[in-house]
């Protein structure tokens, strides 16, 4: 039977076997998570029909969390998705986990959008809303919707000006800048509570991953 | 930037509380630093926890089909219809209206990637490593993958193939020795060359196919014979 001209390559049927097909299927769940990442750069489709079965509550979760208003959660968690297609090939295994990398892509893209929807709303930075109370209320409901309690009870052994800044900037995407706005207090105070802040919260959560292990 | 600068700021990047330029800054200078890699990469297993431990709600299954719907229609083909210069301006036009507060976030993404695209296929013009393979076999076509082994650029110039049907979409694949892989699905337009990119380590493929699959979203290995070839 003719098969047409030129159509297999070195005389091997362009079909796979039935065996590689199985084991293609089989390891989907103890697929690794870079792996998944790395198919997708290659623009495979079921690969990243299970990454969104994998990462869709994280991601509309956190975006809902940011954003309050499931509608934006939705639009987001959409334009996320469409950069982790496009985007997979930028994911290194060297520098992390792939699931810290699409989490901080995540963030990143809802943090963003956050950023265009209080412009849109032309939200006063530093006046007003707070006053010198700085961002005790954003800190107090911010740290309601954290449910995690590693992450709570780490949260907790922070300063409480820490644990402002941190809030801020994680949960409420607020920039250094802004905070130090916020809150009336110099840029460089910021920096210092969020550096000395991220240290010891890596203290905390790192080091309870290691002992879990 | 200084290294110093850039480790001051690595947690604040992590939390992506930056401003755009220092945010910039940064990572390029985190390009040429394995030590600020490193640091990052542990910052980002704080904030992937933070993130993590937000009240979990399960998404509507709409989104599932949105996304799914969005990443078929391959918003990066580009089409040569009007040139590349009209594309240009209109990102300008969506850059103003954006500007004035219209939600236009889709938009901006798709046209994002389409130029991104356009840059990658002119850069791979450009290279002298470059080469170009015509695809050929059982239908009459102009159909060449160019593509740059160095650089794992490569894209698919779809000059003329005629329409699969509306039940039909044509799909192009990476074949590694027996194993073709998905680069995607695509329609050519009458009249119209497109470009698909694609990036890949073209040292694992032997070769290039295109078959026609069922729209619209394709095989998840080839079900029938390819219609075109091109070896690597």
């Amino acid at each position: 039977m003719r098969t047409g001209a030129s159509l297999a390559v070195g005389e091997r049927p362009i079909r796979p076997s039935a065996v590689e097909w199985q084991m293609e299927r089989g390891a989907t769940q103890a697929d690794h998570e870079a792996t998944l990442l790395a198919r997708i750069a290659r623009r495979d489709a079921t690969a990243f029909e299970t990454l969104y079965d994998r990462y869709s509550r994280a991601i509309y979760s956190l975006a809902l969390r940011l954003l309050g208003n499931p509608q934006a959660a939705q639009e987001v968690a959409q334009e996320i998705f469409l950069h982790i297609w496009r985007g997979a090939g930028e994911f290194i295994p060297a520098r992390g986990s792939a699931r810290s990398w699409v989490l901080s892509l995540a963030h990143h893209r809802t943090v963003d959008a956050l950023r265009r929807q209080r412009v849109r709303a032309v939200e006063p930075l530093a006046e007003g809303d707070l006053g010198a109370g700085g961002g005790a209320d954003v800190v107090d409901q911010a740290l309601r919707g954290v449910e995690g309690a590693t992450v709570r009870s780490a949260l907790m052994t922070l300063s409480p000006e820490q644990r402002e800044a941190i809030v801020l900037a994680y949960y409420g995407g607020y920039t250094q800048q802004e905070i130090a706005n916020r809150l009336r207090i110099p840029l460089g105070t910021v920096k210092t509570r969020i550096r000395d802040g991220m240290q010891r919260l890596r203290g905390q959560l790192v080091q309870g991953e290691e002992e879990r292990q | 930037m200084t290294h110093e600068q850039a480790s001051e700021l690595l947690a604040a990047f992590a939390l992506h509380a930056l401003d755009r330029d220092e945010e910039q800054a940064v990572s390029a200078h985190m390009q040429s630093c394995a030590q600020c890699q490193d640091e990052l990469a542990s910052l980002r297993e704080v904030t992937e926890q933070l993130g993590s431990a937000v009240g979990q709600v399960s998404p509507p299954p709409r989104l599932r089909e949105a996304v799914l719907a969005g990443i078929r229609s391959r918003p990066d083909v580009i089409t040569l219809r009007r040139g590349w210069v009209v594309a240009a301006a209109a990102a300008v036009l969506l850059l103003v209206l954006a500007a004035l507060g219209v939600s236009l976030s889709r938009q901006l993404t798709a046209l994002s990637a389409r130029l991104a695209a356009q840059e990658r296929v002119l850069a791979l013009l450009a290279a002298p490593s470059a080469r170009s393979v015509p695809l050929t076999g059982t239908v009459a076509a102009a159909v060449r993958f160019v593509y740059d082994p160095d650089r794992g650029l490569g894209a698919l110039v779809v000059s003329d193939l005629r329409d699969p049907g509306r039940e039909s979409v044509y799909q192009l694949w990476l074949i590694a020795g027996a194993q073709p892989e998905s680069a995607g699905v695509f329609r050519p337009l009458p009249g119209q060359p497109i470009v698909l990119p694609v990036t890949a380590d073209f040292s694992r493929y032997q070769a290039v196919a295109i078959s026609i699959e069922r729209a619209p979203s394709g095989a998840l290995q080839p079900t029938t014979t390819p219609v075109l070839l091109g070896k690597l």
